[in-house]
């Protein structure tokens, strides 16, 4: 027997890992798409959805393969979380790596932070390398590296979300309850996307920038949203098993 | 008799080569049709007293509007395919419809934007209306055919538990994100901007001032996707390409073994591969560095 407090509980912790996730991965919006921000040129949204749902891909994948018909043991469940969580962090390296790529040999301007004066990192010095007129360009190893734990965190998040949308629904088999699960865990993923967005306001270069020390408000933003998320999942998939 | 991983290895590596063409496709549509960040400064540059002849749409994010095609694409596909339609007829048809969303789209974001910029004096030219819409369908037509094929190998022959519209909006999310993120920086940095000197970085002040020659006569989206698709496309399918090669290898590499240890291998197989890329872009890094040097001497006075 499901107990659903627990299962709040959890997908709770689902969506406040995304949310946490999000403020992980640098992305600096239409400036960085000019090269004139640090992070890849996209909105955090986005990119955070694109690697949490790459994740959701692989646990959804794993799932099936490590379910029995009473659902997935405790040992298993971490192998299915790590599993999305390694996913999206695939997803995410993947896709700073080659738009470190197209930053130096298709922009012709090294990676570099406008937020510290050294890479914390590699000890690199950053401020002489920007260009005049920005805010730094291309993925500097800090963000890298900042940008690999986001993909974790929000793969985790996704992950956890969908197991416990899973042992609600009971049913691996059933392609319905699979559905369900699949399509809710990826809407709790933007509600709290969208909620660390707004927290962010457009761009963040990773851990070291200023900006991530706003990250307890999105937090208690989270908290609730998924709160309320998870409340409403409980019914809509008992619903269906 | 042939060894089943072959057969698994030769399903993953069509994925990933449908995924390779899905990604260049994708990226290249939105050079055509300037969607996503780089629109910002087409969207500028009539208000900035520069009118163009740049196709203008941004029908929304790109992860977003391609999860919207794959998903359309996806269903008409797995409709037609439940009432016993070819696989290959059923994914065509799909993707057609899908393109014929996103033709729609961009008539009406194109018309949509430039009819607001009337009091900047921005035209609109009928002729690349006709010109371009057939380019950007024909472009996302290839994009959703691939990413709805993929999907179905997932689906169909990986044994993937979501069904085939779930995966293709997923996917298409996925292919929006990397395509967002990757080859629009090459159109938006480089080709939109290329009077600034190569390297010299793209001050803020130019915002809006992008270029409005072509080679021959004035620039338009056809000959932005010339460019880009030299290296900004090619580059985005590879991404794409190797997030669907890279995930789904190192799962099918151990799907002979019992699931528990295979999954762990899988696993660590991830984790190593994350390793290599961190340690690849700080090669990278370091290259540009030395290669480009600092844009100002240490004590702050500017570089030659």
């Amino acid at each position: 027997m499901i107990d659903p407090i627990t299962t709040i509980v959890l997908i709770t912790l689902g969506g406040v890992l995304v949310g946490l996730g999000v403020h992980f991965i640098p992305v600096g919006g239409a400036p960085a798409a000019m090269a004139q921000a640090t992070g890849v040129g996209t909105g955090t949204v986005q990119l955070a959805a694109g690697a949490g749902l790459t994740g959701l891909i692989s646990a959804g994948f794993m799932y099936n393969e490590l379910a029995t018909s009473t659902g997935l043991t405790n040992s298993n469940m971490i192998l299915v979380l790590a599993s999305g969580a390694v996913g999206a962090m695939i997803m995410i390296t993947v896709t700073m790596f080659i738009g470190q790529l197209i930053y130096v040999y298709g922009v012709g301007v090294p990676p570099v932070s406008a937020k510290v004066k050294k890479d914390p990192i590699t000890g690199d010095v950053q401020d002489i390398y920007v260009s005049k007129g920005t805010e730094g360009h291309g993925i500097p190893t800090v963000s890298f590296v900042s940008g690999t734990i986001g993909g974790l965190l929000g793969g985790l998040g996704g992950s956890l979300i969908y197991i416990q949308l899973m042992n609600i629904g009971g049913d691996h088999t059933n392609s319905g309850i699979v559905a369900l699960a699949g399509i809710f865990a990826t809407g709790v993923f933007y509600v709290n996307s969208v909620i660390a967005s707004y927290n962010i306001g457009g761009t963040i270069e990773g851990f070291h920038d200023p900006k991530f020390k706003r990250v307890p408000k999105a937090i208690v933003s989270c908290l609730i949203a998924s709160l309320l998320c998870a409340i409403i999942a409980v019914p809509i998939m008992g619903g269906v098993a | 008799m042939t060894d089943p991983i072959i057969m698994d290895m030769g399903i993953v590596a069509l994925a990933g080569a449908l995924a390779t063409i899905a990604g260049a496709a994708e990226d290249l549509e939105s050079d055509v049709g300037s969607q996503s960040n780089p629109n910002s400064q087409v969207q500028l540059a009539a208000q900035m007293n520069f009118p163009h002849r740049i196709f203008n749409k941004a029908i929304s994010g790109e992860p977003v509007s391609y999860g919207l095609f794959c998903a359309a694409g996806g269903t008409m596909a797995s409709v037609l395919i439940a009432k016993e339609m070819s696989v290959i007829f059923a994914i065509a048809i799909g993707a057609f419809i899908a393109a014929l969303v996103l033709g729609l789209f961009s008539l009406t974001a194109h018309l949509g934007r430039c009819a607001s910029q009337k009091r900047f004096k921005q035209p609109i030219y009928m002729d690349m209306v006709t010109g371009h819409i057939p380019v950007i369908m024909g472009h996302g037509f290839i994009a959703v055919f691939c990413i709805v094929s993929f999907s179905y190998i997932m689906d169909h022959l990986m044994g993937h538990p979501f069904p085939l519209p779930l995966l293709a909006l997923l996917w298409g999310i996925t292919a929006g994100a990397i395509g967002s993120s990757t080859g629009d920086v090459h159109y938006g940095a480089e080709r939109e901007f290329q009077q600034q000197e190569f390297g010299a970085g793209l001050n803020a002040a130019f915002s809006g001032n992008i270029v409005r020659k072509a080679e021959s006569g004035l620039r338009n989206g056809m000959d932005n996707v010339w460019a880009c698709a030299k290296f900004g496309g090619p580059l985005t399918g590879l991404a794409l390409g190797l997030t669907v090669f890279l995930d789904n290898w190192r799962s099918t590499i151990f799907s002979g073994m019992d699931p528990v240890p295979g999954s762990i291998n899988a696993i660590i197989t991830g984790l190593i591969i994350v390793l290599i890329l961190i340690l690849a872009n700080r090669l990278v890094e370091v290259k540009a560095r030395k290669a480009y040097g600092p844009y100002k001497e240490e004590t702050g006075g500017v570089a030659a």
